[in-house]
């Protein structure tokens, strides 16, 4: 399943995203928050891939940028290898019938005012996609696939006569309701409760298999991640900090903030303090934002003078495996969900 | 899906402006603003009955031919004469029915105007948003009355449409804002993101998605610049720039005053008084009414997420 190879179908250069934060307003100076820092990775054609960072790393910031929701301040993203960071007009409305989002909370992402037809059949009549009739049965269908069955009980409703997991299936289809090449799912399922969490997942497993969908996979637990994705990037306040095939990155974590996260998991069975990693600091040293690695502040195995003034390079530590870390070579601990203790999404 | 629970499919501005309606149909002053908005509306209906009865009865036209000057209500005028022999009860029933046309059309044409400037304004934001609202706010300064005076005066009697249109030119900059700051929060909301992310433009993001959610608001606004619009028609007739072809309550008004009957024929002077303060009374009801129904919905769908 995990093949080291495979044609790259969208990737980040040197990525960049700045924001002014609010401050301006009351006369201060506007901050800048550094949402995303110097991103670079590939994407392959028909993989899932995982995005995994606590709130505030810069995942949605990401998606965004992708979707064209917002503009990269530097660097190239690029599509089959065509530079699409700053398409306009109709070029860009093109790239927009290959290019969907999943966004995060069901009760925002639909319209109040539109029925479901109305809302999954938008992108085709935006896209001239066929005549009324076909487009009622790419509706019907697209409804089937993401399990709202029968799709007839579900075209005339509006939003506010639907559950939660039933408007991300509408959410769902609406993105997929033009065959894209490509979709974000940005935390498609926080909003929602487990069961139904697990039932998006599937849908989502299923229509990237049926249709060949390459999927970015935005979440902030590395188990669902595990779950669907082939391969995982992890990253820390707009910081790239490890990349690889998911399994490997979660049972040989080799950087301090993977494994704060995998530290953070609920787990079940009989779990002792042995299996934790314990690399996340409890109190924040000082760190300065500009020089030194970005976890510095956090790191419990820090080196207080390399790691404060040095950025750690994106290193290779083996085949399609990098670390942002210096002592990525060294970490021997490796912990996995043994027999007697699992991971919970 | 409960089998025991129907699914109705209405819209859900439908809805909203049921709920809305129900809310409001508790506050007294609601229910007698509408209940005498209603007497009005049956008033201006009933407008046509007269002249067909009898043509003396036609409010313009029809004159009396036994009666010369203004006499006092009878079995055959129920409200009187006017000085040339004209009935004043289907006058003032002709007069319900400009009231209506006159407040309505022009309310109509800048809730029309003022939601379709808020909506750009607040949607596209900056240069666009400052140069309406700078407009709005030159607008919303000007005194309505003394500009349709001086245009007036200038170009001599006006037509009732035109006393409409200026109405409305004038009177869209307060709709503007409430509905420009709506369209500022529901821009931000993320069903607009995924229609941009589905390639649609700002026409179709503008029409499709924020207006059908500020048109509850919009309608519901209208009440009140149709008492501002009535109120102006009457002010203008009453002082003869007023359009001579139609009767309108400013009108009789100014012939009562015109023709020296002021304090002899109150049979004459107090039925178009007291329909001008009865019909705007009943709009101002109403938009108090309606403000208590706007603000905690206003609220609650805020909160109720
Ligand atoms: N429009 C904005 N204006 C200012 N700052 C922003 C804006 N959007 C995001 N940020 C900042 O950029 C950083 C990254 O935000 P982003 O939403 O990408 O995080 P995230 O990883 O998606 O978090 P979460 O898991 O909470 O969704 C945060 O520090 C956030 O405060
Ligand atoms: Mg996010």
């Amino acid at each position: 399943m995990k093949e080291e190879t495979g044609t790259s179908f969208l990737s980040f250069d040197g990525v960049s995203k700045f924001y002014l934060s609010r401050g301006r307003m009351l006369g201060g100076s506007g901050r800048q928050v550094v949402a995303l820092n110097r991103l670079t990775l590939d994407i392959r054609k028909g993989e899932i891939f995982g995005l995994v960072g606590e709130s505030g790393s810069g995942k949605t910031t990401a998606g965004r940028l992708i979707v064209r929701l917002e503009e990269a301040d530097r660097g190239i993203i690029s599509v089959e290898g065509q530079d699409v960071t700053h398409l306009k007009g109709k070029r860009l409305k093109d790239f927009r019938k290959r290019v969907q989002m999943i966004f995060q909370d069901p009760y925002q992402s639909l319209n109040p005012q539109l029925s479901v037809l109305d809302t999954v059949s938008e992108p085709l009549l935006i896209h001239r996609v066929g005549d009324r009739l076909s487009r009622a049965e790419m509706v019907m269908n697209a409804l089937q696939s993401v399990g709202l069955s029968p799709p007839g009980d579900f075209v005339h409703r509006f939003p506010h006569q639907m559950s939660g997991g039933q408007r991300q299936r509408v959410a769902i289809a609406r993105a997929m309701v033009l065959r894209p090449d490509f979709v974000v799912a940005d935390e498609p399922t926080s909003m929602l409760d487990a069961s139904i969490s697990a039932q998006i997942f599937n849908i989502l497993l299923e229509m990237q298999k049926s249709l060949g969908i390459t999927l970015l996979f935005i979440t902030h637990s590395l188990a669902a991640a595990r779950y669907l994705c082939d391969r995982i990037a992890v990253i820390y306040r707009g910081n790239l900090m490890e990349l690889g095939p998911a399994d490997d990155v979660i049972q040989r974590s080799r950087h301090p903030y993977t494994r704060a996260l995998i530290d953070a998991l609920p787990k079940f069975g009989q779990c002792g303090e042995t299996e934790r990693f314990n690399t996340f600091l409890k109190a924040e040293r000082e760190s300065s934002s500009t020089v030194g690695c970005a976890f510095f502040g956090r790191c419990s195995i820090a080196n207080r003078i390399l790691c404060s003034q040095e950025v750690p390079p994106f290193k290779t530590v083996s085949p399609g495996r990098r670390v942002a870390c210096f002592f990525a070579e060294e970490q021997g601990k490796n912990l996995t969900a043994s027999k007697t203790c699992h991971y919970g999404i | 899906m409960k089998g025991d629970k129907e699914i109705r499919h209405r819209p859900h501005w439908f809805e909203q402006f049921l709920e809305g309606w129900s809310v409001f149909w508790q506050n007294p002053l609601g229910k007698i603003g509408v209940t005498l908005l209603g007497i009005f509306a049956l008033m201006a209906f009933s407008s046509f009955i007269p002249p067909l009865v009898n043509p003396m009865y036609h409010p313009m036209t029809g004159v009396d031919p036994e009666i010369y000057s203004s006499v006092g209500p009878s079995a055959r005028h129920w409200l009187g004469t006017d000085f040339m022999g004209r009935d004043i009860f289907s006058q003032l029933l002709a007069g319900a029915r400009i009231a209506f046309m006159v407040g309505v059309s022009a309310a109509f044409m800048s809730i029309f105007l003022g939601t379709a400037f808020g909506m750009i304004a607040g949607y596209m934001g900056g240069f666009v948003d400052t140069l309406l609202m700078r407009l709005a706010d030159v607008i919303m300064v000007l005194p309505t009355l003394l500009v349709v005076l001086i245009l007036a005066s200038l170009f001599g009697q006006l037509n009732i449409w035109t006393i409409v249109l200026i109405i409305a030119l004038f009177r869209w900059p307060g709709v503007s804002r409430v509905i420009r700051s709506q369209a500022l929060t529901l821009k931000q909301r993320p069903f607009i993101e995924a229609a941009r992310v589905a390639g649609a433009s700002h026409i179709r993001i503008i029409f499709r998605h924020i207006m059908p959610n500020v048109l509850p608001l919009a309608f519901l606004y209208m009440t009140f610049r149709v008492t501002a619009a009535i109120i102006i028609e009457a002010a203008l007739a009453f002082l003869g720039f007023g359009d001579p072809g139609t009767v309108s309550w400013g009108m009789m008004l100014q012939w009562v005053w015109k023709t020296g009957h002021m304090f002899k024929a109150l049979y004459w002077l107090l039925p178009p008084g007291i329909c001008i303060s009865l019909i705007t009374l009943s709009f101002y009801m109403i938009g108090r009414a309606m403000d208590e129904v706007l603000d905690p919905r206003l609220r609650r769908e805020e909160t109720a997420r």
